[in-house]
């Protein structure tokens, strides 16, 4: 069997399974703590329980997933951090309007009797 | 190799000033943005400006592509660079595209070379440190499945691409596909993750994970809410009224459902652990929508009017105030 021919099972991550420290986001991210700080501070990500420290952290694969964008917004677009707040806000208004305006015009077409 | 016309790409002339270019770039960065566009190829199309504005707000490499740019594409729209061309301007990476170098076009290659050389996002824009043990970075996926395969789980292969060092440290795009096993009862949004199979370590670093985002594709009778799957049921005005026992399909599958005696449209009916499986499944909703046969027999036209006169007193409109 080649390597590509192998089925390789998979590890489902969900906000109860893994979590990243600040340490791991950081390294994940390819960014520095105080970036992360920041982040969390302007409310753009968050970690999954609150603590009072940044040492007791946890952030889920969401949080990461967002880091990753908020950088790469920040890297192509040259948006500032309360710039980058507001578009991921909007960003993920957005797609649950387009994800809303899909079910509604599912339902319409059933409701239409075209089914 | 294809020539590549920078200008038509921002969609400046040959003679925009580099303020125009500034302004033509950030405009097309925001259309085209991978995060922000749904646009089709978008992630190509904000490639191409980001290439583009590479080379035309750089005075030295907008002079050399000029150059070229006379010396011209060939009939069929192939280019050669001239004999022994070699560019004096280089690429020193910085600017808003430097993390992207590594993905710019074979023409950029060709005309100003070095565009994957080195780590240039990570290290700062230096070269390759042999001595650096670095972990290799995650590689994020997106993965689309029919309803009945994430019910029932399924094997799907898997594409996307790493990026990896070459002998001489440049850094190359590959691409990977995986067959991977998806387990039963994977909801829109969830994350799977496959331990080692990002792009490698670096200096002898663990390599990255791959991590896939599960969405559904749309089905054309169920859509999903989290766990619940949601369906329209159409059902005779007669069995609404009267109450009847009708057949729904499932995911997967069919049940007998009761409809109770004086449904009306819109009313739901919970069918309990039908919906997405798990350690808490969901459950099916199910709308009633009352339909009507188009064509009515004579028959039924006079029971129609018995049961007009029956309920006379019924105003569909009432809430119109007519």
């Amino acid at each position: 069997m080649t390597r590509q021919d192998q089925i390789l099972t998979v590890e489902v991550v969900d906000s109860e399974g893994d979590t990243f420290t600040l340490r791991e986001i950081c390294e994940r991210g390819d960014c520095h703590a105080e970036f992360v700080i920041k982040l969390v501070n302007y409310g753009i990500i968050t970690p999954v329980e609150d603590a009072p420290e940044a040492g007791q952290w946890q952030f889920d694969v969401a949080a990461l997933n967002r880091l990753r964008k908020a950088m790469r917004l920040q890297r192509d677009l040259k948006i500032n951090l309360p710039g980058l707040a507001m578009s991921l806000d909007l960003l993920d208004e957005v797609q649950e309007m387009r994800r809303e305006v899909a079910r509604l015009n599912h339902r319409i077409r059933q409701l239409m009797g075209e089914w | 190799m294809e020539f590549k016309d920078y200008y038509a790409v921002l969609g400046v002339s040959e003679s925009a000033t580099p303020e125009e270019i500034k302004k033509a770039y950030r405009k097309l960065a925001r259309k085209y943005h991978p995060d922000v566009s749904k646009e089709e190829k978008a992630d190509e199309k904000f490639k191409d400006v980001g290439e583009a504005y590479e080379v035309l707000k750089d005075p030295e490499k907008r002079a050399e592509y000029d150059q070229l740019r006379k010396y011209g594409a060939r009939g069929d729209g192939s280019f050669e660079p001239p004999p022994g061309w070699q560019s004096a301007s280089g690429f020193g990476g910085g600017g808003f595209t430097d993390a992207d170098a590594s993905q710019f076009s074979d023409f950029f290659e060709e005309i100003f070379g070095g565009g994957r050389r080195g780590f240039s996002s990570g290290f700062g824009g230096g070269g390759f440190r042999q001595s650096m043990r670095r972990r290799g970075e995650d590689v994020h996926a997106r993965l689309a499945l029919f309803l009945e395969e994430a019910f029932h789980g399924c094997d799907k292969q898997v594409s996307f691409t790493v990026h990896e060092a070459d002998e001489h440290g440049r850094v190359i795009p590959r691409h990977k596909t995986l067959k991977v096993k998806i387990p039963a009862g994977m909801r829109e949004g969830q994350h799977i993750r496959l331990k080692g199979q990002g792009s490698p370590g670096i200096g002898g670093g663990e390599p990255g994970d791959l991590f896939i985002e599960i969405e559904f594709a749309p089905h054309p009778h169920f859509t999903v809410e989290g766990r619940d799957v949601l369906i329209t049921v159409p059902v005779a005005p007669w069995e609404a009224a009267l109450g009847a026992t009708i057949t729904v399909p499932t995911v997967g599958s069919r049940v007998n459902v009761k409809v109770p005696k004086g449904s009306t449209s819109g009313r739901k009916l919970r069918l309990k652990g039908k919906g997405l499986p798990g350690k808490h499944p969901g459950d099916q909703i199910v709308s009633l929508q009352v339909a009507m046969p188009e064509k009515h027999t004579p028959e039924a036209e006079k029971l129609y009017e018995q049961l007009a006169e029956a309920e006379k007193n019924f105003n569909p409109r009432s809430k119109l105030h007519v």
